[in-house]
């Protein structure tokens, strides 16, 4: 049968963000794929070198509009590492707060955009209905609903009071019945499982030789969570469970994220707990002295890596920033082989791509 | 039971929304309730701003100017359309002088239109 070559990207109704495939189809099979990335390229590493360490802050959280906190959060922690400051617990545990909030409210996004493209719209508004809730929270503690400015160097902004206290609980106890519900649903709709199950499956070796990170790598059963193996207070301090699957395909990964809500909403919970009193932020000066730091979180898509190298003055002398989406992407053309055409919405949603992220 | 269970798993989620009320909000014809802590439109106490600089210098977005020529003849402009909204005037400021109130910014076709004069002394 004949080949053809059709291009997909980069302006295209299947695309939240700008991406330009090059798909090889035959028929109705997809026999292979090329990428071009660079689209949202907006040099943010070298504008970085350009600002001082606290104008930083709100650049580097705008890297990305769904795992903003997560970035400031791992930046904050490579200029306080070079500092030798620790910040208070109490910050600890809301900067840990809102990461799980986060993922909460990532994962939903997630579920409901994989919904949409599967054609099951009752999903997708029951999934983004859901991810209100948390949005809710977000902009009543931070002020902001996408752009939180939770973090400072030395510690988080704001404190947090009863009345936010019990908006949380309120709104988490909701989210419980309501996430559980929509797995409830999942866990059972057969037009889901049929256009997910056993599409575009990645094996744990495939997902070792491209250093796969985050969901896709649980989902394939390879159980690595920086916030048990590499862990910044207070996920030292806290019990979750690592959820995996050994399937490795959509389904898979559908069932990883969705389970991952649930334990986030219980993190959630145990840190609102736990939260110990006490000041939210230390005075941490403008210059940073000489030195360089590496941290890594797990932001809801994997490992977010930073390095930071400071050379005495208030800016930064290099920040060089990995994110879980780039190994995904490389992954991409492989996933995008063998598999039919009506199967391509499933396969990009399945991964979560991040190109805001990645191309930085 | 089970298998039509499992068949019609989504039925009743719509049959709920049949009776559950819309989740938007009529804004702009029904009011907006914000939180609190919302980071909206900057205000001044014109009393405690010394027209310092420090929010100038600490602004990630270039949405504050202030033309200085001396301590007793400065002029701090806010600019909304360039304005981030992220908060770092209020935390760079020793006076407490400059903050967010919850209000959100008008929209307009000029952004130019938008410039806020927060504070002008004149010597």
């Amino acid at each position: 049968m004949r080949k053809i070559t059709v291009p997909i990207g980069p302006q295209h109704p299947l695309l939240k963000e700008p991406l330009s495939m090059k798909l090889e189809i035959s028929g109705e099979r997809v026999l292979g794929g090329t990428l071009r990335l660079g689209y949202v390229h907006r040099g943010i590493e070298k504008l970085a070198q350009q600002r001082t360490y606290v104008q930083n802050v709100h650049l580097i959280e705008r890297i990305c509009g769904i795992c903003s906190h997560v970035h400031t959060t791992t930046y904050c922690s490579a200029v306080e590492a070079i500092l030798g400051i620790e910040i208070p617990p109490r910050a600890q545990y809301i900067r840990a707060l809102m990461c799980e909030l986060e993922r909460i409210h990532s994962h939903l996004l997630w579920l409901g955009i994989l919904a949409k493209h599967v054609g099951l719209d009752t999903i997708f508004m029951h999934a983004w209905h859901d991810r209100e809730l948390v949005l809710d929270i977000m902009e009543s503690i931070s002020g902001g609903r996408v752009s939180h400015a939770a973090n400072e160097i030395g510690g988080v902004r704001f404190d947090l009071d009863e009345e936010n206290e019990t908006l949380i609980r309120t709104n988490i106890s909701k989210l419980h019945d309501q996430v559980s519900g929509v797995l409830d649903v999942i866990e059972n709709e057969p037009a889901l499982q049929a256009r997910t199950r056993g599409v575009a499956p990645i094996s744990t070796d495939l997902i070792r030789q491209y250093c796969m990170v985050g969901p896709i790598a649980r989902a394939s059963g390879l159980d690595v969570d920086l916030r048990r193996d590499d862990p910044w207070p207070p996920y030292d301090r806290l019990d979750f469970n690592v959820i995996t699957h050994p399937d490795g395909d959509a389904w898979a990964r559908t069932i990883v994220r969705a389970e991952e809500t649930r334990e986030s909403l219980h993190l959630c919970e145990a840190i609102l707990r736990d939260l110990p009193g006490g000041d939210v932020t230390v005075r941490a000066p403008r210059k940073v002295p000489a030195g360089e730091a590496v941290t890594r979180s797990e932001a809801p898509r994997g490992e977010v890596f930073y390095y930071l190298r400071s050379d005495g003055s208030d800016q930064p002398a290099r920040l060089k920033i990995r994110t879980p989406t780039l190994p995904a992407l490389s992954l991409l053309p492989e996933q995008l082989s063998a598999i039919n055409v009506a199967d391509i919405p499933v396969v990009l949603a399945g991964i979560d791509l991040c190109i805001a992220c990645a191309d930085r | 039971m089970e298998k039509f269970k499992k068949r019609f798993s989504l039925l009743s989620a719509i049959i709920q929304a049949w009776f559950d009320k819309p989740e938007t909000v009529g804004y702009p014809f029904l009011p907006l309730v914000l939180p609190e802590g919302f980071r909206g439109a900057i205000v001044i106490d014109p009393d405690k701003c010394t027209g310092c600089g420090l929010c100038v210098r600490d602004c990630p977005a270039g949405g504050l100017r202030l033309e200085k020529k001396s301590r007793d003849e400065f002029k701090l402009m806010h600019h909304p359309a360039s304005c981030a909204y992220c908060g770092q005037c209020e935390r760079s400021c020793l006076r407490g002088a400059i903050s967010h109130s919850n209000a959100l910014v008008a929209a307009t076709t000029d952004a130019r239109e938008l410039v806020v004069v927060l504070k002008e002394k004149q010597g």
